[in-house]
């Protein structure tokens, strides 16, 4: 007896362990029914380890019953007995990343919607630890009985990684590890080789597992917002023209939400034929089981990681344990990296497992594509050591364009039911936004979390109306309270359309716009705003500076903690330099290697001009 | 028989109270009339050359029934508010080809056919010209609302919001300097100055010599060769891209979801508006002038029974134009000088939109390559190399101009 039950525990506990790995039975039924279905993997051959189910009788509904989804095994409610059981280490990492609690989305809405409670929550409770590695406890979204909890639930829900979403064209995605993992096409629907699949919905594409996720699979999600899957791929939403047309329809390129596509420039790295996955580690993606209240504290990569900063070459690391998570997960790429290879490390001071040091040089290896690109480094040359540069993000000069959305009206009418995506049911309260006005260039700056100057975008100027069930209009376009006042906001970001040639000294020293003054006239030593925001006499509704008879004046928050407008004298300092740029326009000009002393102007424009070059 | 009416009428002006004062009175068929026309006898609007005018106003008969004492006004029918000659040429070398009836199916609301289309809409309460009479047609892309802090919107249904002046919801920009200082349209175009067909009866300097203190009023070329408006319009509608959309009854209508009426012919959108400051090029007097897309124009013929023409650029014409928006300040020398794309001299680094790439045979509407000026030119390359030198004279300017910035501005420049 003893002996038997031994022997089950190994059978079935290798069945557990190996499962993924188990060939599959003979006389499969899900095989002799789902014929051409594509093997997820050489490593995931197996169906019922992942599926369940039962694969020895041929009546479809007994096979079926015991499947787990039966459609998506990798979704929340299942992703412990599936995926989990072998890939224990990163679903742990999965239930704290912010693209399963959605928390930094859900606190940040509390806090520009005038819900701040003082509680964090979650898309579903759970207990997860804190950066410092504290219990925290997150608290289901569902609980949050306010507007911002209303906000979240039926408009910015779909878009995380718990959640299916498959309504949307070219927006929709699976739920759990499926989302990424096993993607959608842009209408959600099977179209592989499984005759009994193909054309059904909502489902993936295929049935083949992508350990290392397209650009598209990122895009599913990050096309609204920050716009950043779209910027980076060279495309704009603009102002929803649905022009230029293509094969008679709206075009050139649909996403979801009925909206249309241009064509910008696109980012250097994706010219260069990089993925998102090739800059942004898994832990930034998957997270790295700490659980952040914000996406840039997840975020453990930096453009100085690659291309160094003024003063500090790129850091690196040798492989030198077996066990190194470098070896482990670069066993997908066409190189794998090897012990002793010194490794680039992330702004966190944790390895890439694609970016190397080799020859004197830094290597980018493509994680899909196999192809290896060279990382300029930029550390000591003289147009990255200007000094008062030092407080610059790398992207503050190197954006091509920053998508900002200017006024942004909401609408939330409780005679109107509308569908609340957490809770899987319609109740009363719908939302819908209108806007104002688009704008690629120029963008704005200011101070950013790290004390660093950074473009910021609107985010959000939320303007509210609110109806009662009577559709009564009980809130007009209402500007809600943040950091104790009424303001509207705008929120550090990195658009993702970076260039290789910054923007030029004169062209953002020399426009106001670019230090948040917005489209102006400018007058003695008064700014006027010329886009204005309506609830204003004079305020700009594209930047959140005034300057009235030489004071400067700032009215809209910069959201994150530590982060503010420029004041005055930044202001002042800015505009200071084009005394110098009158003559000296070259950023490698030595003037700017150290601070600008304006008491030599007046010998300077003394000179000749030729001395003056 | 008519000169004994205009005497009387006259007489009967004269009597009255200045033009504005709102006299009553009624005809014995119940008629209420207003106004200083309110004390005249039927006739002597309603009568000319011993027959009856129905409308007496019309551009069908030259408003007959006005000018007996409103001598000369006929002219304005034949100024280009009611011929809009301009308007139908660019629509004959535009459409023709694609639509010979384009004009009439998208152009008609707005020209002059009638005295009343400006003065009080009805015959009998005859009124001064308002400026609402005046924006009710100079809106969207012919000047007039900018006067007032008023840009048109997108197209699409996403942004019709906020708002709305005669109907229509518009985007709060900053007003012109003249219309704060309650100033109305018929203080610079004078009834006078149009029927003589010119634009306004005064130009800038009629009424404003350039102050010499500000740096740039001391540069020679800047009051030589520049509009006043050239740095002083702050802002203008700008449409990069307008698409004609021949929809007629197909069903794809729906997914056009964009401002305009179920039983037009026509959708229209645009790839992209601006409202910011203008790009420069050369109007017909050879003065730099702002100038705006008028119009780049793409046809799709999207009928069911349509040819499916798509995205086919028809004009890509320019416009220089006095955007409404004067401002006593202007941009920094920056705005224009050093800025290649103000002048339409794009470098390709530089360029965002990839209208290539989207299928548009232009490479960038900040490209004067494929574009033309309806009514001037573009800034020459030269021109451009010639306005950015750095002469001894343009430093210190320059230097100048950013001194008193920067001095003016609170703050220290030390840490």
């Amino acid at each position: 007896m003893k002996v038997g039950l031994i022997f089950f525990i190994c059978v079935f506990g290798s069945a557990l362990l190996f499962g993924g790995c188990a060939e599959t039975p003979v006389r499969s039924t899900c095989e002799s029914c789902h014929q051409g279905l594509e093997r997820a993997s050489d490593t995931h051959a197996d169906c019922v380890s992942c599926h369940g189910g039962d694969p020895g009788t041929e009546n479809k509904d007994r096979s079926h019953k015991t499947m787990y989804g039966p459609k998506n095994p990798a979704s929340p409610e299942h992703w412990e007995q599936t995926c989990g059981m072998c890939h224990a280490y990163h679903l742990g990492r999965v239930k704290s990343n912010l693209m399963y609690t959605n928390t930094g989305m859900i606190k940040n809405t509390q806090a520009t919607w005038e819900g701040e409670d003082g509680r964090l929550y979650a898309t579903s409770a759970g207990e997860v630890h804190d950066a410092a590695g504290e219990p925290l406890q997150l608290r289901d979204v569902r609980a949050l009985n306010n507007l911002s909890g209303e906000l979240y639930r039926k408009f910015c829900s779909l878009c995380h990684i718990g959640q299916e979403s498959n309504q949307s064209w070219a927006g929709s995605h699976a739920s759990g590890c499926a989302a990424c993992h096993f993607p959608y096409n842009d209408n959600g629907t099977y179209q592989g080789g499984d005759a009994t699949m193909n054309g059904k919905w909502p489902h993936s594409a295929d049935h083949k597992l992508r350990a290392l996720p397209d650009n598209m699979a990122c895009f599913r999600c990050h096309n609204r917002s920050g716009r950043i899957a779209l910027s980076y791929q060279g495309l704009n939403d603009g102002n929803n023209s649905l022009v230029p047309t293509k094969g008679g329809e709206p075009g050139p390129m649909m996403i979801s939400g009925a909206r249309n596509a241009t064509s910008i420039a696109p980012d250097i790295h994706f010219s260069k034929g990089m993925d998102c996955i090739d800059c942004h580690t898994s832990r930034d993606v998957m997270g790295d089981g700490y659980a952040y209240e914000n996406m840039y504290l997840q975020t453990e990569v930096s453009c100085q990681d690659c291309h160094g900063s003024a003063t500090k070459r790129p850091m690196t690391a040798t492989i030198e344990r077996e066990n190194d998570e470098a070896l482990r997960e670069s066993n997908n790429y066409q190189r794998q990296m090897q012990q002793g290879e010194q490794m680039v490390l992330t702004a966190k001071g944790r390895k890439y497992s694609n970016v190397f040091y080799e020859n004197g040089k830094i290597w980018l290896q493509g994680k899909r594509s196999g192809k290896l690109h060279e990382s300029k480094v930029i550390t000591g040359t003289p147009e990255h050591s200007i000094v008062g540069h030092e407080r610059m993000e790398c992207y503050s000069c190197h954006s091509r364009t920053v998508v900002q959305c200017y006024g942004c009206h909401t609408e939330y009418d409780q005679s109107k039911q509308g569908m609340d995506f957490v809770k899987g049911r319609e109740t009363p309260g719908r939302f819908s936004e209108t806007e104002d006005y688009r704008m690629l260039y120029p963008f704005p700056l200011a101070l950013n979390q790290r004390g660093m100057i950074s473009p910021v975008t609107p985010g959000c100027q939320t303007f509210v109306t609110v109806k009662d069930r009577n559709g009564r209009k009980v809130r007009d376009e209402y500007i809600a309270n943040f950091k104790g006042r009424q303001q509207l906001r705008f929120a550090p970001f990195y658009s993702h359309n970076t260039g290789t040639r910054a923007i030029g000294c004169r062209e953002c020293h020399g426009n106001p716009a670019f230090l948040g003054f917005g489209q102006h006239s400018l007058e003695g030593s008064s700014i006027e705003a010329t886009l204005i925001c309506e609830k204003s006499e004079g305020k700009p509704l594209d930047g959140y500076l005034t300057m009235d008879y030489g004071r400067v004046r700032a009215y809209s928050a910069i959201t994150r903690e530590n982060s503010r407008p420029l004041n005055g004298g930044e202001v002042k300092k800015a505009l200071a330099v084009n005394l110098c740029l009158a003559c000296h326009e070259d950023p490698k000009d030595p003037i700017y290697q150290k601070e600008l002393d304006y008491r030599a102007l007046d010998t300077c424009l003394g000179r000749p001009l030729s001395a003056a070059h | 028989m008519r000169w004994i009416l205009v005497s009387a009428a006259l007489c009967l002006l004269l009597t009255s109270a200045a033009w504005g004062v709102n006299n009553q009175s009624r005809t014995a068929d119940g008629i209420s009339i207003s106004g200083v026309h309110a004390q005249l006898p039927c006739a002597a609007c309603h009568q000319a050359q011993g027959h009856e005018l129905k409308q007496p106003s019309s551009a069908m008969n030259r408003a007959a029934g006005c000018v007996g004492c409103h001598q000369g006004y006929a002219a304005i029918f034949d100024q280009s508010m009611a011929t809009r000659t301009n308007e139908k040429q660019f629509v004959a070398q535009s459409f023709n080809k694609v639509d010979p009836h384009f004009f009439e199916k998208n152009c008609q609301s707005c020209h002059v056919s009638d005295c009343l289309d400006c003065h009080g809409g009805d015959g009998h309460q005859i009124e001064r010209a308002r400026q609402e009479d005046c924006l009710s047609c100079h809106r969207d892309y012919f000047v007039g609302r900018e006067y007032l802090g008023m840009a048109p919107r997108e197209d699409a249904n996403r942004y019709q919001r906020g708002a709305l002046y005669q109907g229509e919801p518009y985007l709060k920009m900053r007003p012109d300097l003249h219309a704060e200082l309650q100033m109305e349209c018929r203080d610079c175009h004078t009834m006078q100055s149009l029927i003589a067909g010119r634009k306004a009866a005064k130009d800038c300097t009629d009424c404003h010599q350039a102050e010499t203190r500000p740096v740039e009023h001391r540069i020679e070329a800047h009051m030589n060769k520049l509009e006043c408006y050239a740095c002083h319009s702050a802002w203008a509608p700008q449409e990069y891209g307008t698409f004609f959309l021949r929809l007629g009854e197909s069903e794809k209508r729906t997914y056009f979801r964009l401002k305009g009426d179920a039983d037009d012919e026509y959708l229209k959108s645009s790839y992209l508006k601006r409202q910011d400051a203008p790009p420069l090029g050369i109007n017909s007097k050879g003065k730099v002038s702002p100038i705006r897309p008028q119009f780049i124009v793409f046809y799709s013929d999207l009928r069911e029974e349509g040819d499916g023409t798509e995205n086919q650029l028809t004009a890509a014409r320019w416009q220089a134009f006095f955007p409404h928006t004067v401002r006593s300040g202007s941009g920094m020398c920056d705005s224009c000088h050093g800025n290649a794309r103000r002048f339409l001299l794009e470098n390709e680094q530089d360029r965002i939109y990839f209208l290539e790439r989207d299928g548009l045979p232009l490479a960038s509407f900040w490209s004067q390559e494929g574009q033309v000026v309806g009514n001037g030119a573009f800034f020459s390359r030269e021109r451009y190399a010639a306005i950015n030198e750095k002469s001894p004279e343009f430093i210190r300017t320059y230097v100048e101009k950013w001194k008193k910035l920067v001095e003016s501005v609170e703050g220290s420049l030390k840490d």
